[in-house]
């Protein structure tokens, strides 16, 4: 019975998935955006009841396979508000799927259940099932415009290449468990010294790392980034971003500290030369974007770099870091993401131009793309510059060991600076560019058609933009929040 | 390398052994085998002494696909009731379990109906619908 309060969150969001499948059985089409708004609801209800859980230590549930520990409520949190948000924008993107609104809000709650069970594992099967759960509700979200070519084209680049990548996953879990003779990370992490420093259990990590790296898009796992998030729908991309990429790094956080504490200096070099790739190539590949939803794209991999620099310095800091930095993304990427929902009510183009003389038509959406574009680039006082900051000071000061880590500075540093033109190429479109005529016959339209927000949206909108501005301004709030849970990772990471 | 692998030695071996029979095979009758006389009767599909007629791949309507996928679904899920209800007695006289063992299935068996529901009232079992 204790085991099924620890994940009762979890359970909670299951039970709201079937709930939102039966009702859509029986209630009228009509009514399908009030189930959406109250699945939100329940999202909501349910962030407020993790606060409920207190723990003085880590807890165990079903014989060591999920932890519940400060990390994992983090994630919780996180994925919760995650979630909450990209279902109201579903809401608003329902009109445009022409089919299966109320399977579509099911679907993001059974990939967000997936995604706490992420947050929580502490053997490779659960790892294994709960990153499954994530994917495969994400093919079909993919791919849920089926009256579009560019959706189905993203479901099944998504599906083939995920499948590709559980390939790697299964492979290594089965290298360490047959090394190892076991999944659970707790006793993997007191394996003999001649278990650990086999090369087949180093192989097997490394494709553990390699299906990881696929759901956080690192270089080279990266090939599908790009077209599915731009084929698409905005919401499942949106989560995809967010929601996806920090479950994958939840669990890399997990296998490298909690599993395999004693390989993790071996593993450096490995995730400094992947950050520094991962960093280059998204930034150089940004640039001559014109589709807007393909720039966030790249931009999600030159994030994934970033973040992998905090892991790369391999201190506590710089976890700490990848925790602040995932809770600003979250803000800035749904602020965007709301903004391309709202801003471009013609799925097929969603092209960059298109945004010309936003801030005439809708003050309050390019004021809020601006901002999350701004913090994105990095700068201050906006979540992203401190998310930023924090990764790159914990880098500096673990570089003194590791003269590497200079190196993999510099390239962050020159990301930085090249991002800063494309973001501010976008502002310029919204801000500088006049608005294009409407239509050809009457290319002198006075005013052009002001863009209407619905309320949720909007409210949904300010949530964002007040959460990248508190983390800005007030960084220390939340920094309590991730020093607590990079505690609870393991108290091997050695404190600065 | 650790015990845990070395218990896969025989399957290594399996897996040799069916490569070399295999290729033996294949390999030995090219060498040995004479050819035959090719006709065109001889080129001809085997289809238990029928003369093929018509395409190849015929068409079939989308919803057997449909049935296909309910049944596969259904299907297996009950197949897990089996392995359940050999080892429910036993299970259940040990201490503690008797709970987990009960209600897990019989949460099993609602997530099952939920989706025997969702099939239903979307007419998925309706052949004509």
């Amino acid at each position: 019975m204790d085991d099924l309060i620890l994940i009762g969150p979890e359970l909670a969001v299951l039970i709201t998935g079937l709930a939102v499948l039966l009702l859509d059985l029986w209630a009228p089409p009509s009514q399908r955006k009030t189930i959406g708004y109250a699945a939100a609801a329940v999202l909501g209800v349910v962030f407020l009841g993790t606060f409920a859980f207190l723990l003085p230590e880590p807890r165990m549930a079903f014989g060591g396979m999920l932890v519940l520990d400060e990390l994992a409520l983090f994630f919780k949190r996180f994925f919760l508000l995650a979630a909450g948000l990209v279902l109201i924008l579903a809401v608003e993107f329902s009109d445009r799927l022409k089919a299966g609104e109320s399977e579509y809000f099911a679907l993001i709650l059974f990939a967000l259940a997936g995604m706490m069970f992420a947050a929580s594992a502490n053997d490779f099967s659960i790892l294994f099932v709960a990153l499954e759960l994530v994917t495969i509700a994400f093919y079909v979200l993919a791919s849920f415009q089926r009256h579009r070519t560019r959706s189905l084209e993203a479901g099944v680049k998504y599906l083939i290449l995920g499948a590709l990548a559980s390939g790697f996953l299964v492979y290594g879990i089965a290298l360490v468990f047959g090394l190892s003779g076991t999944m659970n990370f707790t006793r993997l992490a007191q394996a003999p010294e001649a278990v650990l420093s086999s090369p087949l259990f180093e192989l097997g990590l490394l494709l553990v790392f390699v299906g990881l790296g696929f759901k956080i898009a690192a270089v080279p796992f990266h090939i599908w980034a790009a077209d599915v998030y731009e084929g698409a729908p905005a919401p499942t991309t949106a989560f995809l971003a967010v929601g996806s990429k920090a479950a994958g790094m939840v669990l890399l956080l997990r296998v490298l500290h909690g599993a395999v504490p004693a390989l993790v200096d071996r593993a450096q070099p490995v995730l400094m030369v992947v950050a520094a790739l991962t960093i280059l190539y998204g930034v150089l590949c940004a640039i001559p974007q014109q589709n807007l939803k393909r720039l966030l794209g790249y931009s999600s991999i030159a994030s994934a770099g970033y973040l992998l620099v905090g892991v790369a310095a391999l201190n506590a800091a710089g976890l700490s870091a990848v925790l602040y930095y995932l809770a600003g993304y979250l803000f800035t990427v749904l602020a965007a993401f709301l903004v391309i929902a709202l801003a471009f009510p013609n799925v097929d183009s969603e092209e960059i131009g298109a945004l010309a003389g936003l801030h005439e038509r809708a003050p309050l959406l390019a004021a809020a793309l601006a901002l999350a574009l701004v913090s994105l680039a990095g700068v201050p006082p906006l979540a992203g510059f401190f998310g930023k900051f924090l990764l790159l000071k914990a880098a500096l000061a673990a570089a003194g060991g590791t003269p590497g880590l200079y190196w993999l500075l510099g390239v962050a540093i020159v990301g930085v600076v090249i991002s800063l033109a494309y973001y501010f190429g976008v502002i310029r479109t919204m801000y500088w560019e006049p608005h294009p005529p409407t239509s050809p016959s009457s290319p002198s339209s006075p005013s052009p058609p002001c863009l209407a927000v619905p309320t949720p949206m909007r409210v949904a909108l300010w949530l964002c933009i007040a959460g990248m501005l508190w983390l800005g301004v007030m960084p220390g709030s939340i920094l309590n929040l991730t020093d607590l849970a990079v505690q609870s990772l393991a108290p091997a990471v050695p404190v600065p | 390398m650790g015990t845990q692998l070395a218990q896969y030695v025989p399957v290594l071996m399996l897996a040799g052994v069916a490569v070399v029979f295999t290729g033996a095979m294949l390999g030995l009758s090219v060498l040995l085998g004479k050819r035959g006389r090719r006709t065109q009767v001889k080129d001809t599909a085997y289809e238990c002494g029928m003369i093929p007629v018509g395409e190849g791949t015929a068409r079939l309507s989308v919803k057997f696909y449909l049935v296909a996928m309910l049944f596969i679904l259904f299907d297996i899920a009950v197949v897990f009731l089996y392995p359940w209800a050999v080892v429910f007695r036993r299970l259940v006289a040990e201490p503690g379990m008797a709970g987990p063992v009960f209600f897990g299935m019989l949460g099993f068996l609602g997530i099952v109906l939920v989706g025997y529901l969702y099939a239903w009232r979307k007419r998925g079992l309706d052949w004509r619908g």
